[in-house]
């Protein structure tokens, strides 16, 4: 399914994701990184760490890439099934 | 002074060390400036909302009006729906505190006190609270806890969902806060370097250092007239998802 037209606010919401997806790997990565240092466990749980962030980075932009895609859908046929 | 130091010194807050008997008051420059932009906002609000009958007063307020409905109707409305009117007073205040704040940093000894992680993250807790607060409003609480599991989820993915679903929203905030910072502290440092350039040149070579000084400052006030755009629209897209924020949790059924 082709993404698009965006309205004025998605656009805003795509300017987000980037830096959404950047601090979810960080997040990610300073656990696993902190979690290892007290748990004398290097370098597992700092692996385990980057890759849920990244996990949880990509499960922010394709939420927020279906909620778009079915708002633009809506406004295609003419209705509104809410944001989410 | 090295230039990582002199650009460290401008950029950084500096505390006066004010001290009240054994007490320390955290006086700093960014806080004065803070103080100073609130007296301003407090003058400006109360001159806008007064209708005298001299033509600046009138002007004044027109423009004050103009504001609030380019407000409502830009931002809260779109992002928020009709329910977003009672929370209309928040976001304007929080448009014109941000400008302000952004601004102050154009004028000498003043301080742009959103290029401080601890002011723009305050202002993220703000809205990172209005959001909750709708949520709770509006859906109560089992209802807002429900948020968090889209429509359709399958029940054993629950567990997984529900923490990344919290996560996620507190990722929005730390981004919003994140993100004006970033762009203010950034634009402060390059307008700042581009000025060091100058001396750094003339340092090597004062013949050199004096021709660098008319690209350099062609770059500069480029430069500045771009983080006056920036101000702005950095002002403005804080606002505007903070209401697509709440937005999304007001209309999330």
């Amino acid at each position: 399914m082709a993404l698009g037209p965006f309205s004025a606010k998605d656009h805003v919401v795509i300017t987000t994701l980037g830096l959404e997806f950047a601090v979810a790997v960080a997040l990610g990565t300073g656990g696993g990184y902190w979690a290892d240092r007290h748990y004398a466990t290097t370098p597992w749980l700092t692996i385990i760490g980057v890759l849920s962030g990244f996990a949880l980075g990509m499960y922010i932009v394709v939420k927020e890439a279906r909620r778009m895609g079915r708002t633009t859908t809506s406004d295609k046929n003419g209705k509104d099934h809410g944001s989410i | 002074m090295e230039v990582s130091e002199t650009i460290a010194h401008h950029i950084l807050d500096h505390d006066f060390g004010v001290m009240v008997g054994t007490l320390h008051l955290p006086i700093t420059a960014h806080t004065v400036t803070m103080v100073c932009v609130s007296l301003v906002l407090l003058l400006t609000g109360i001159l806008m909302a007064r209708r005298g009958k001299s033509i600046f007063s009138r002007l004044l307020h027109t423009a004050g009006e103009e504001y609030v409905a380019f407000m409502r109707d830009g931002i809260v409305i779109p992002g928020m729906g009709v329910e977003g009117k009672q929370f209309l007073s928040y976001f304007c205040t929080l448009f014109l505190f941000i400008l302000f704040s952004n601004l102050a940093g154009l004028i000498p000894q003043m301080k742009t006190i959103t290029s401080n992680i601890s002011v723009t993250g305050g202002l993220a807790v703000c809205s990172g609270a209005l959001i909750v607060y709708c949520g709770l409003k509006f859906h109560g609480l089992w209802g807002f806890i429900k948020t968090f599991v889209p429509g359709g989820t399958p029940w054993w993915l629950v567990p997984l969902i529900f923490p990344l679903e919290v996560i996620s929203l507190l990722i929005r905030v730390c981004v919003l806060a994140i993100r004006l910072f970033a762009n203010m502290l950034s634009g402060h440092m390059v307008l700042l370097s581009l000025l060091l350039i100058i001396f750094i040149i003339g340092g090597m070579s004062k013949i050199a250092g004096t021709g660098s000084a008319i690209p350099a400052m062609g770059l500069e006030i480029f430069m500045t007239l771009l983080e006056l755009l920036v101000a702005f629209l950095q002002a403005y897209v804080f606002t505007l998802l903070t209401s697509i924020y709440v937005g999304l949790v007001i209309h999330s059924h």
